[in-house]
């Protein structure tokens, strides 16, 4: 176990959790047992010095690899703004009140934009854009389904999508889902771009633990039932912003994940699917000094841990 | 129920108290609602049957205005009243002559939002009544090109649509209830349509039960009110 001394903060702490894989390869060969050590060092060693040459202020990760059950993490019960990644916490939400019938997929929706704060109740309008947003967009005054919108939300980061499943599915619902699920370290206060209540803190947050878990789920299958994880990680998978995860990886990977960018953060947490293998999770959460924000050191992270498992294997 | 098709449109006008009882209770026909300043006001009795989404956009109320526009709802809608075959208050072929002259007026399509037309009295937007309930209310979120969401817009085409007709109500702009800001709002009031081929004549007391839940539930609190103890009789005259 390593740690690092933070001055003022708790020291952010690095685990691996042995498994019962790594013991029996272990005690089937002393040297395995000594090449994992080995990675771990190797890979702790190299995500302090991404973190050192990207100038992160705050970085969290954690990883569970279906294939050899290790599950290794570096800050990972920190929490931090949650940007878009918490739009997996609304799919989770969403599916909830499908799977209970109090939603069809199929429902149709009034794309509106006309938000209230949870600040003051008053309302607030998102600044659309044509470009970002094209099929929310091209829908204003009409409507548009919940799985269409559920869509759009997860694969363009649509913030008009999302608030409008916000509103149909209501945050309690939604945090009752991350309950009911054992999510801890995701929490879900409001839709996005509410400046009041980002003025008055009041702010979604994510932990890299809390993300891993509500994604382990999706991959077991476990997220409600086998078929709405199944929905929920092909949403996924059509993943439009690649800059993350997705490009620390050979080409061939896919990757059922989602990204979360404003100036100071840049996360990224997904499923990823390799050939020959089984899954693994990743979620790598980054915060940055005001405005030097820097997304290409989640990247630098996923391949380091893509070499590190790669050659844990070898 | 009229089997006879409504000559102008060619659906069928059905008396809300003929449907299925879920849908009654939806409904509530002929019942009285609270409004604003705790006016009362009748909710509809008749309404257009809608046997199919096809049917609602060939079904022209005016030259330009189909059907469909006064149905367009999402999930705030109940499902059993999302489903076809749909109810439209007969009221809403005025709206719609009304929404006619005020397209001849601007000179350019106008465009119903969705929950824009009739909402039923369960409709999740409903804030107390709204003429919405009757199908007299309309409201636009586009004239043309212009998305009605700013100030001058609205205001614009509020003045055009108050110039229109002494009938027309116009929701001023603002932010909060009764303001709109996001779309124009006009209603013609609570005006309820009796068909020339309907008869008000009978019984609104289905034959086969009670009208509807809200009714029964009166008649049993009724029942059940505490009654003032018995006053005990006097004594009569002593027995000689």
């Amino acid at each position: 176990m390593h740690e690092e001394q933070v001055p003022g903060q708790a020291r952010p702490v690095a685990r691996r959790v042995v498994t019962s894989f790594l013991v029996q390869k272990a005690a089937e060969s002393p040297a395995h047992g000594t090449l994992i050590a080995r990675t771990e060092d190797s890979l702790y060693r190299t995500v302090l010095g991404v973190k050192e040459t990207h100038g992160i202020e705050e970085l969290g990760i954690a990883f569970w690899d279906a294939e050899t059950t290790i599950q290794w993490s570096y800050n990972a019960d920190r929490p931090f703004h949650a940007a878009s990644t918490m739009k997996l916490a609304v799919l989770l939400g969403v599916f909830r009140q499908i799977i209970r019938g109090e939603l069809t997929a199929d429902a149709p929706v009034h794309v509106r934009n006309k938000f209230t704060s949870i600040v003051d109740r008053k309302p607030f309008t998102l600044e659309l854009n044509r470009d970002s947003d094209p099929e929310v967009f091209a829908n204003l005054g009409r409507t548009m389904s919940v799985e269409q919108l559920a869509y759009e939300m997860i694969t363009r980061s649509s913030n008009f999508a999302t608030n409008l499943l916000v509103d149909v599915v209501g945050v309690p619902a939604i945090q009752r889902a991350l309950d009911e699920l054992r999510i801890d370290g995701v929490q879900v206060l409001r839709g996005v771009e509410d400046q009041p209540a980002f003025e008055a803190g009041l702010n979604n947050q994510v932990t890299a633990n809390g993300l891993l878990r509500l994604l382990r789920l999706l991959a077991e299958g476990e997220a409600w039932s086998a078929e709405a994880s199944q929905r929920m990680r092909e949403i996924l998978l059509e993943q439009r912003f690649k800059s993350g995860i997705p490009a620390g990886l050979p080409k061939d990977a896919r990757v059922a994940h989602k990204t979360g960018n404003i100036s100071t953060v840049h996360h990224d947490a997904g499923i990823v699917y390799l050939e020959g293998r089984k899954p693994y999770v990743l979620v790598i959460l980054t915060q940055f000094p005001m405005q030097a924000g820097d997304a290409s050191a989640v990247a630098e992270v996923s391949r380091d841990i893509y070499e590190s498992l790669v050659g844990a294997m070898a | 129920m009229s089997d006879k098709p409504d000559g102008a449109i060619g659906l069928k006008v059905v008396d809300a108290f003929d449907l299925e009882p879920e849908l009654r209770a939806l409904l509530r026909p002929n019942e009285m609602a609270m409004g604003k300043a705790g006016h009362q006001h009748r909710l509809p009795r008749y309404f257009y049957e809608v046997p199919s989404h096809e049917r609602a956009k060939e079904v022209r109320l005016t030259p330009h205005l189909g059907l469909n526009e006064f149905l367009l709802v999402d999930l705030k809608e109940a499902p059993l009243i999302r489903n076809y075959p749909r109810y439209i208050p007969c009221a809403v072929r005025l709206l719609a002559f009304y929404l006619e002259r005020l397209r001849e007026l601007v000179g350019q399509p106008i465009h119903l939002a969705v929950n824009g037309g009739y909402r039923s009295p369960v409709h999740k937007l409903a804030v107390g009544i709204t003429p919405h309930m009757w199908g007299t209310a309309a409201d636009l979120f586009r004239i043309g090109p212009t998305l009605l969401n700013a100030k001058d817009a609205i205001e614009k085409y509020n003045r055009i649509a108050e110039d229109l007709s002494d009938d027309l109500w116009v929701m001023p702009y603002g932010h909060d209830i009764g303001s709109a800001d996001d779309h124009i709002h006009v209603d013609l009031g609570y005006i309820s349509l009796v068909p020339r081929e309907m008869t008000e004549d009978r019984a609104e007391v289905s034959q086969a039960g009670p009208r509807f839940a809200i009714e029964e539930r009166r008649r049993g609190d009724r029942r059940t009110f505490p009654q003032p103890p018995p006053t005990p009789e006097p004594p009569g005259p002593p027995l000689a």
